[in-house]
Protein backbone atom coordinates (compact mmCIF):
# COMPACT_ATOMS: atom_id res chain seq x y z
CA UNK A 1 0.00 0.00 0.00
CA UNK A 2 2.17 2.22 1.46
CA UNK A 3 4.64 1.59 -2.24
CA UNK A 4 2.11 2.25 -4.06
CA UNK A 5 1.54 5.64 -3.08
CA UNK A 6 5.10 6.30 -3.31
CA UNK A 7 4.52 5.31 -6.88
CA UNK A 8 1.29 7.52 -7.32
CA UNK A 9 3.40 10.58 -5.39
CA UNK A 10 6.78 9.93 -8.35
CA UNK A 11 4.79 9.34 -11.35
CA UNK A 12 4.96 13.28 -12.45
CA UNK A 13 8.59 13.27 -12.21
CA UNK A 14 9.50 9.53 -13.55
CA UNK A 15 7.06 10.91 -16.79
CA UNK A 16 9.04 14.02 -16.97
CA UNK A 17 12.24 12.63 -16.69
CA UNK A 18 11.09 9.24 -19.56
CA UNK A 19 9.96 12.73 -22.14
CA UNK A 20 12.50 14.96 -21.72
CA UNK A 21 15.30 11.98 -21.81
CA UNK A 22 13.69 10.49 -24.58
CA UNK A 23 14.38 14.43 -26.57
CA UNK A 24 17.26 14.66 -25.69
CA UNK A 25 18.32 11.74 -26.87
CA UNK A 26 16.98 12.10 -30.12
CA UNK A 27 19.08 15.54 -30.42
CA UNK A 28 21.61 13.29 -29.61
CA UNK A 29 25.52 14.81 -30.05
CA UNK A 30 25.78 18.19 -31.84
CA UNK A 31 29.23 19.30 -32.40
CA UNK A 32 30.30 23.47 -32.27
CA UNK A 33 33.73 24.15 -33.75
CA UNK A 34 35.40 26.96 -32.14
CA UNK A 35 39.08 28.30 -32.56
CA UNK A 36 41.18 26.00 -30.75
CA UNK A 37 38.87 22.71 -31.13
CA UNK A 38 35.50 21.52 -30.77
CA UNK A 39 32.67 21.09 -28.00
CA UNK A 40 30.41 18.71 -27.86
CA UNK A 41 27.11 19.18 -26.67
CA UNK A 42 25.64 15.78 -24.94
CA UNK A 43 22.25 14.79 -24.49
CA UNK A 44 22.83 14.59 -20.99
CA UNK A 45 23.35 18.47 -21.00
CA UNK A 46 20.10 18.53 -22.74
CA UNK A 47 18.11 16.93 -20.32
CA UNK A 48 19.62 18.73 -17.62
CA UNK A 49 18.83 22.57 -19.01
CA UNK A 50 15.29 20.61 -20.30
CA UNK A 51 14.62 19.61 -16.50
CA UNK A 52 16.19 22.83 -14.89
CA UNK A 53 13.56 25.00 -16.92
CA UNK A 54 10.53 22.26 -16.03
CA UNK A 55 11.73 22.67 -12.35
CA UNK A 56 9.45 25.22 -10.44
CA UNK A 57 12.12 26.38 -8.09
CA UNK A 58 13.97 27.82 -10.90
CA UNK A 59 10.78 28.91 -13.30
CA UNK A 60 8.45 30.35 -11.03
CA UNK A 61 5.03 29.81 -12.82
CA UNK A 62 5.72 26.25 -13.14
CA UNK A 63 4.53 26.09 -9.55
CA UNK A 64 1.13 26.13 -10.52
CA UNK A 65 1.57 22.88 -12.09
CA UNK A 66 4.51 21.22 -10.54
CA UNK A 67 4.89 21.78 -6.40
CA UNK A 68 8.05 22.08 -5.04
CA UNK A 69 7.58 19.50 -2.67
CA UNK A 70 6.75 16.94 -5.79
CA UNK A 71 10.36 17.63 -7.31
CA UNK A 72 12.14 17.49 -4.19
CA UNK A 73 11.32 13.85 -4.23
CA UNK A 74 13.70 13.48 -7.44
CA UNK A 75 16.56 14.44 -5.20
CA UNK A 76 17.20 10.77 -3.74
CA UNK A 77 16.05 9.03 -7.23
CA UNK A 78 19.69 10.81 -8.79
CA UNK A 79 21.78 8.17 -6.99
CA UNK A 80 19.95 5.31 -7.76
CA UNK A 81 19.79 6.88 -11.23
CA UNK A 82 23.58 6.77 -11.46
CA UNK A 83 23.71 3.23 -10.49
CA UNK A 84 23.58 1.69 -13.65
CA UNK A 85 25.36 3.90 -15.64
CA UNK A 86 27.86 2.89 -13.07
CA UNK A 87 27.51 -0.86 -13.01
CA UNK A 88 27.86 -0.21 -17.35
CA UNK A 89 31.20 1.23 -16.14
CA UNK A 90 32.43 -1.44 -14.33
CA UNK A 91 31.65 -3.68 -17.27
CA UNK A 92 34.04 -2.00 -19.12
CA UNK A 93 37.35 -1.92 -16.54
CA UNK A 94 36.99 -6.06 -16.30
CA UNK A 95 37.49 -6.81 -20.61
CA UNK A 96 40.36 -4.17 -20.70
CA UNK A 97 41.96 -5.27 -16.87
CA UNK A 98 45.51 -5.79 -18.76
CA UNK A 99 45.53 -2.08 -20.37
CA UNK A 100 44.12 -0.71 -17.13
CA UNK A 101 46.99 -3.03 -15.04
CA UNK A 102 49.51 -1.31 -17.41
CA UNK A 103 48.49 2.29 -17.40
CA UNK A 104 48.80 1.48 -13.11
CA UNK A 105 51.47 3.72 -12.27
CA UNK A 106 49.92 6.59 -14.43
CA UNK A 107 46.26 5.98 -13.03
CA UNK A 108 47.50 6.16 -9.09
CA UNK A 109 49.50 9.27 -9.75
CA UNK A 110 47.72 10.54 -11.74
CA UNK A 111 45.27 10.92 -8.03
CA UNK A 112 47.54 13.74 -6.97
CA UNK A 113 46.71 15.71 -9.49
CA UNK A 114 43.56 16.08 -8.12
CA UNK A 115 45.69 19.20 -6.40
CA UNK A 116 45.54 21.08 -9.26
CA UNK A 117 42.34 22.38 -8.07
CA UNK A 118 44.62 24.62 -5.87
CA UNK A 119 46.78 25.28 -8.63
CA UNK A 120 45.15 27.82 -10.47
CA UNK A 121 41.89 28.52 -8.33
CA UNK A 122 43.71 29.66 -5.19
CA UNK A 123 45.91 32.53 -6.70
CA UNK A 124 42.80 34.08 -8.47
CA UNK A 125 40.75 33.67 -5.59
CA UNK A 126 43.51 35.20 -3.22
CA UNK A 127 44.64 37.97 -5.38
CA UNK A 128 42.06 38.94 -7.81
CA UNK A 129 38.85 38.41 -6.02
CA UNK A 130 40.42 39.05 -2.45
CA UNK A 131 38.33 36.15 -1.10
CA UNK A 132 38.78 35.54 2.69
CA UNK A 133 38.98 31.72 3.87
CA UNK A 134 36.26 30.82 2.35
CA UNK A 135 38.67 30.36 -0.21
CA UNK A 136 40.10 27.34 1.44
CA UNK A 137 37.03 25.86 1.78
CA UNK A 138 36.38 26.76 -2.40
CA UNK A 139 40.02 25.42 -3.75
CA UNK A 140 40.95 22.78 -1.94
CA UNK A 141 39.17 19.74 -3.80
CA UNK A 142 36.12 19.62 -6.53
CA UNK A 143 33.45 19.76 -3.47
CA UNK A 144 31.62 16.47 -3.99
CA UNK A 145 29.95 14.84 -1.00
CA UNK A 146 33.01 13.61 1.04
CA UNK A 147 34.82 17.08 0.50
CA UNK A 148 31.85 18.53 1.99
CA UNK A 149 31.55 16.40 4.81
CA UNK A 150 35.47 16.83 5.79
CA UNK A 151 34.87 20.65 5.55
CA UNK A 152 31.45 20.53 7.89
CA UNK A 153 33.52 18.39 10.27
CA UNK A 154 36.07 20.72 10.81
CA UNK A 155 34.89 24.03 10.52
CA UNK A 156 30.89 23.94 10.09
CA UNK A 157 28.66 24.67 7.18
CA UNK A 158 28.34 28.05 8.58
CA UNK A 159 31.57 28.96 8.67
CA UNK A 160 33.70 30.78 5.94
CA UNK A 161 35.00 27.40 5.05
CA UNK A 162 31.65 26.14 4.63
CA UNK A 163 30.07 29.08 2.28
CA UNK A 164 33.01 28.21 -0.15
CA UNK A 165 33.19 24.34 -0.08
CA UNK A 166 29.03 24.91 -0.47
CA UNK A 167 29.29 27.33 -3.26
CA UNK A 168 31.60 25.26 -5.67
CA UNK A 169 29.35 22.28 -4.62
CA UNK A 170 26.32 24.10 -5.73
CA UNK A 171 27.88 25.58 -8.72
CA UNK A 172 29.59 22.03 -9.59
CA UNK A 173 25.92 20.65 -9.43
CA UNK A 174 24.87 23.35 -11.98
CA UNK A 175 27.48 24.06 -14.04
CA UNK A 176 30.47 20.67 -13.34
CA UNK A 177 29.19 19.09 -16.50
CA UNK A 178 28.92 21.87 -18.77
CA UNK A 179 32.57 22.34 -17.56
CA UNK A 180 33.90 19.20 -17.81
CA UNK A 181 32.30 18.30 -21.45
CA UNK A 182 33.76 21.69 -22.68
CA UNK A 183 37.33 21.27 -21.26
CA UNK A 184 37.47 17.60 -22.73
CA UNK A 185 36.40 18.10 -25.92
CA UNK A 186 38.60 20.86 -26.76
CA UNK A 187 41.43 19.11 -25.31
CA UNK A 188 40.68 15.73 -27.06
CA UNK A 189 40.47 17.76 -30.78
CA UNK A 190 43.41 20.00 -29.72
CA UNK A 191 46.14 16.93 -29.31
CA UNK A 192 47.76 18.68 -26.54
CA UNK A 193 47.30 15.42 -24.37
CA UNK A 194 46.72 11.73 -25.30
CA UNK A 195 43.23 10.42 -25.15
CA UNK A 196 44.52 7.78 -22.85
CA UNK A 197 45.91 10.56 -20.70
CA UNK A 198 42.82 12.48 -20.89
CA UNK A 199 40.88 9.39 -19.62
CA UNK A 200 42.13 8.82 -16.75
CA UNK A 201 41.64 12.20 -15.69
CA UNK A 202 38.21 12.22 -16.21
CA UNK A 203 37.66 9.97 -12.98
CA UNK A 204 36.83 13.10 -10.45
CA UNK A 205 34.74 11.26 -8.17
CA UNK A 206 31.41 12.50 -9.44
CA UNK A 207 29.21 10.21 -11.84
CA UNK A 208 27.60 12.89 -13.51
CA UNK A 209 30.59 14.93 -14.15
CA UNK A 210 32.60 11.37 -15.15
CA UNK A 211 30.14 10.64 -17.70
CA UNK A 212 29.93 14.26 -19.31
CA UNK A 213 34.00 14.04 -19.85
CA UNK A 214 34.22 10.84 -20.92
CA UNK A 215 31.23 11.17 -22.99
CA UNK A 216 32.65 14.19 -24.94
CA UNK A 217 36.16 12.40 -25.16
CA UNK A 218 34.29 9.15 -26.58
CA UNK A 219 32.68 11.24 -29.23
CA UNK A 220 35.89 13.37 -30.16
CA UNK A 221 37.50 10.00 -31.16
CA UNK A 222 35.44 7.39 -31.94
CA UNK A 223 37.23 3.84 -32.11
CA UNK A 224 38.57 4.50 -28.58
CA UNK A 225 35.63 4.05 -26.43
CA UNK A 226 36.54 0.96 -24.90
CA UNK A 227 39.44 2.22 -23.87
CA UNK A 228 38.45 5.68 -22.54
CA UNK A 229 35.58 4.56 -20.14
CA UNK A 230 37.67 1.64 -18.79
CA UNK A 231 40.55 4.18 -18.32
CA UNK A 232 37.96 6.71 -16.86
CA UNK A 233 35.78 4.12 -14.96
CA UNK A 234 39.31 2.93 -13.37
CA UNK A 235 40.69 6.59 -12.35
CA UNK A 236 36.77 7.37 -11.05
CA UNK A 237 36.97 4.57 -9.01
CA UNK A 238 40.46 5.11 -7.73
CA UNK A 239 39.28 8.16 -6.52
CA UNK A 240 36.02 7.05 -4.42
CA UNK A 241 38.72 5.47 -2.84
CA UNK A 242 41.36 7.67 -2.28
CA UNK A 243 40.04 11.46 -3.16
CA UNK A 244 38.37 11.55 0.69
CA UNK A 245 42.45 10.90 2.07
CA UNK A 246 43.76 13.43 -0.61
CA UNK A 247 42.22 16.05 -0.18
CA UNK A 248 42.01 15.61 3.92
CA UNK A 249 45.43 15.05 4.32
CA UNK A 250 47.10 16.33 1.69
CA UNK A 251 44.87 19.37 -0.06
CA UNK A 252 43.22 20.82 2.79
CA UNK A 253 46.50 21.26 4.99
CA UNK A 254 48.20 22.78 2.16
CA UNK A 255 46.02 25.48 1.52
CA UNK A 256 45.04 26.11 4.79
CA UNK A 257 49.12 26.54 5.59
CA UNK A 258 49.28 29.09 2.50
CA UNK A 259 46.52 30.86 3.74
CA UNK A 260 48.18 31.48 7.20
CA UNK A 261 51.12 32.48 5.19
CA UNK A 262 49.68 34.71 3.27
CA UNK A 263 47.16 36.18 5.26
CA UNK A 264 48.60 35.65 8.76
CA UNK A 265 46.70 38.41 10.13
CA UNK A 266 43.15 37.74 8.76
CA UNK A 267 40.45 38.00 12.28
CA UNK A 268 38.91 34.47 11.22
CA UNK A 269 42.34 33.02 11.51
CA UNK A 270 41.90 30.18 14.34
CA UNK A 271 43.34 31.72 17.24
CA UNK A 272 45.12 28.87 18.57
CA UNK A 273 46.99 27.49 15.31
CA UNK A 274 50.17 29.53 14.31
CA UNK A 275 52.02 28.70 10.98
CA UNK A 276 54.83 26.70 13.34
CA UNK A 277 51.96 24.30 14.46
CA UNK A 278 51.16 20.85 11.90
CA UNK A 279 47.72 21.83 10.84
CA UNK A 280 46.06 18.48 11.39
CA UNK B 1 11.49 13.70 2.15
CA UNK B 2 11.29 17.54 3.60
CA UNK B 3 12.43 20.43 2.12
CA UNK B 4 15.57 21.86 2.67
CA UNK B 5 15.72 24.80 4.96
CA UNK B 6 19.28 24.99 6.17
CA UNK B 7 22.80 24.56 4.54
CA UNK B 8 23.18 20.97 6.36
CA UNK B 9 20.08 19.72 4.95
CA UNK B 10 22.24 19.97 1.71
CA UNK B 11 24.65 17.49 3.00
CA UNK B 12 23.79 14.47 1.29
CA UNK B 13 22.98 11.54 3.64
CA UNK B 14 23.07 8.92 1.22
CA UNK B 15 26.50 7.17 2.18
CA UNK B 16 25.04 5.24 5.13
CA UNK B 17 23.68 1.76 4.64
CA UNK B 18 20.72 2.39 6.26
CA UNK B 19 18.82 2.16 3.36
CA UNK B 20 15.46 0.54 2.85
CA UNK B 21 16.13 -2.66 -0.07
CA UNK B 22 12.52 -3.02 -1.30
CA UNK B 23 12.19 0.80 -2.13
CA UNK B 24 15.57 0.96 -3.72
CA UNK B 25 15.15 -2.10 -5.68
CA UNK B 26 11.37 -0.51 -6.86
CA UNK B 27 12.61 2.68 -7.84
CA UNK B 28 15.86 1.07 -9.31
CA UNK B 29 13.26 -0.90 -11.72
CA UNK B 30 11.78 2.11 -12.53
CA UNK B 31 14.64 3.89 -13.75
CA UNK B 32 16.08 1.21 -15.86
CA UNK B 33 12.30 1.18 -17.39
CA UNK B 34 13.07 4.34 -18.50
CA UNK B 35 16.22 3.42 -19.86
CA UNK B 36 14.74 0.76 -22.45
CA UNK B 37 14.04 3.52 -25.04
CA UNK B 38 16.82 5.30 -24.48
CA UNK B 39 18.85 2.25 -25.42
CA UNK B 40 16.77 1.67 -28.26
CA UNK B 41 17.43 5.29 -29.83
CA UNK B 42 20.99 5.37 -29.23
CA UNK B 43 22.19 1.85 -30.05
CA UNK B 44 21.04 -0.54 -33.06
CA UNK B 45 20.15 -3.48 -30.48
CA UNK B 46 16.57 -5.22 -30.45
CA UNK B 47 14.38 -4.66 -28.11
CA UNK B 48 15.28 -8.24 -26.67
CA UNK B 49 19.18 -7.25 -26.32
CA UNK B 50 18.32 -4.07 -24.67
CA UNK B 51 15.97 -5.40 -21.93
CA UNK B 52 18.80 -8.32 -21.13
CA UNK B 53 21.58 -5.95 -21.34
CA UNK B 54 19.50 -3.88 -18.78
CA UNK B 55 18.67 -6.57 -16.66
CA UNK B 56 22.09 -7.72 -16.34
CA UNK B 57 23.23 -4.45 -15.23
CA UNK B 58 20.59 -4.01 -12.74
CA UNK B 59 21.66 -7.41 -11.44
CA UNK B 60 24.91 -5.82 -10.92
CA UNK B 61 23.46 -3.11 -9.21
CA UNK B 62 21.37 -5.68 -6.74
CA UNK B 63 24.33 -7.11 -6.17
CA UNK B 64 26.08 -4.33 -5.13
CA UNK B 65 23.64 -2.83 -2.68
CA UNK B 66 23.30 -6.08 -1.11
CA UNK B 67 27.05 -6.21 -0.80
CA UNK B 68 26.87 -2.16 0.60
CA UNK B 69 25.02 -3.62 3.52
CA UNK B 70 26.52 -6.56 4.61
CA UNK B 71 29.88 -5.78 4.07
CA UNK B 72 31.99 -6.01 7.03
CA UNK B 73 33.39 -2.50 6.27
CA UNK B 74 31.56 0.49 4.53
CA UNK B 75 32.30 1.64 1.09
CA UNK B 76 29.39 3.83 -1.13
CA UNK B 77 27.05 1.60 -3.44
CA UNK B 78 28.93 2.66 -6.51
CA UNK B 79 32.32 1.94 -5.36
CA UNK B 80 30.37 -2.09 -4.87
CA UNK B 81 28.53 -1.91 -7.78
CA UNK B 82 31.85 -1.11 -10.23
CA UNK B 83 33.37 -3.75 -8.57
CA UNK B 84 31.01 -6.32 -8.90
CA UNK B 85 30.94 -5.17 -12.51
CA UNK B 86 34.71 -5.41 -13.22
CA UNK B 87 35.06 -9.02 -11.31
CA UNK B 88 32.09 -10.69 -13.16
CA UNK B 89 33.77 -9.52 -16.51
CA UNK B 90 37.28 -10.44 -16.28
CA UNK B 91 38.03 -12.22 -19.34
CA UNK B 92 38.92 -15.64 -17.43
CA UNK B 93 35.88 -15.89 -15.91
CA UNK B 94 33.87 -19.08 -17.27
CA UNK B 95 30.68 -16.82 -18.17
CA UNK B 96 32.84 -14.12 -19.54
CA UNK B 97 31.84 -14.58 -23.07
CA UNK B 98 27.85 -14.96 -22.04
CA UNK B 99 27.80 -12.11 -19.75
CA UNK B 100 30.20 -9.30 -21.33
CA UNK B 101 27.92 -10.29 -24.53
CA UNK B 102 24.69 -8.99 -22.78
CA UNK B 103 25.85 -5.79 -21.74
CA UNK B 104 28.89 -4.78 -24.32
CA UNK B 105 26.30 -3.01 -27.14
CA UNK B 106 24.87 -1.08 -24.45
CA UNK B 107 25.39 2.93 -24.65
CA UNK B 108 27.07 4.33 -21.49
CA UNK B 109 25.77 7.90 -22.55
CA UNK B 110 22.38 7.33 -22.83
CA UNK B 111 22.33 5.71 -19.46
CA UNK B 112 23.58 9.26 -17.59
CA UNK B 113 20.95 10.35 -19.14
CA UNK B 114 17.97 10.01 -16.39
CA UNK B 115 20.54 10.87 -13.73
CA UNK B 116 20.81 14.31 -14.97
CA UNK B 117 17.09 14.54 -15.64
CA UNK B 118 16.56 14.03 -12.05
CA UNK B 119 19.55 16.51 -10.87
CA UNK B 120 17.39 19.20 -12.96
CA UNK B 121 14.39 18.62 -11.06
CA UNK B 122 16.45 18.04 -7.91
CA UNK B 123 17.72 21.79 -7.57
CA UNK B 124 16.17 23.69 -4.54
CA UNK B 125 15.52 26.64 -3.43
CA UNK B 126 18.54 26.75 -1.53
CA UNK B 127 20.66 25.76 -3.70
CA UNK B 128 19.49 28.62 -5.88
CA UNK B 129 19.91 30.85 -3.16
CA UNK B 130 23.23 29.61 -2.20
CA UNK B 131 24.23 30.43 -6.30
CA UNK B 132 22.76 33.68 -5.45
CA UNK B 133 24.69 34.62 -2.59
CA UNK B 134 28.44 33.14 -4.01
CA UNK B 135 27.55 35.41 -7.18
CA UNK B 136 29.88 34.90 -10.12
CA UNK B 137 32.93 35.00 -8.40
CA UNK B 138 32.73 31.41 -7.13
CA UNK B 139 31.09 30.02 -10.57
CA UNK B 140 34.17 31.67 -11.49
CA UNK B 141 36.60 29.80 -9.00
CA UNK B 142 34.72 26.59 -9.57
CA UNK B 143 35.38 27.09 -13.14
CA UNK B 144 39.14 27.06 -12.36
CA UNK B 145 38.82 24.31 -9.86
CA UNK B 146 37.55 22.09 -12.57
CA UNK B 147 39.98 23.03 -15.13
CA UNK B 148 42.80 22.59 -12.36
CA UNK B 149 42.14 19.36 -11.64
CA UNK B 150 41.47 18.12 -15.25
CA UNK B 151 44.34 19.68 -16.81
CA UNK B 152 46.49 18.19 -13.65
CA UNK B 153 45.74 15.06 -13.80
CA UNK B 154 45.80 14.95 -17.67
CA UNK B 155 49.43 16.26 -17.03
CA UNK B 156 50.82 13.60 -14.44
CA UNK B 157 48.61 10.72 -16.56
CA UNK B 158 50.63 11.66 -19.71
CA UNK B 159 54.06 12.30 -18.52
CA UNK B 160 53.86 9.10 -16.41
CA UNK B 161 52.94 7.75 -19.81
CA UNK B 162 55.68 8.29 -21.71
CA UNK B 163 57.81 7.71 -18.76
CA UNK B 164 56.63 3.91 -18.83
CA UNK B 165 56.36 3.61 -22.78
Amino acid sequence: MEALKTLVRLWPIHLIVLVTSVVAQFIGVRAIPIGIGTILLLPLLFVFVFTLLLNPNVIKPIGRVLSTKRVAAASPLIVIAIMPFIAKFGTTIGPSIEEVVEAGPALLLQELGNLGTILLAFPVAIWVFRMGRESIGAVHSIAREPNIAIIADRYGLRSPEGTGVMGVYVMGTLFGTFVFAIIASLLATNGVFSVDALAMACGVGSGSMMAACSGALAEAVPGSTDSITALAGASNLLTYATGMYVSLFIALPLVERMYLRIRPDDPENPRARTTEEPVR
Amino acid sequence: MTTNESAEDLVPTSNDRSFLMGPMLRDLAVLTLISIPLQLIATDLSLGAVVAGLAALYALCVAGLVITKYAPFYLPSVAWISLVGIVLTLPFMPWFEWFNGLVVGIDFLALAVPPLAYAGLAISDLELNVMRRSGWKILVIATLVFTGTYVGSAAIAEFMLWLTS
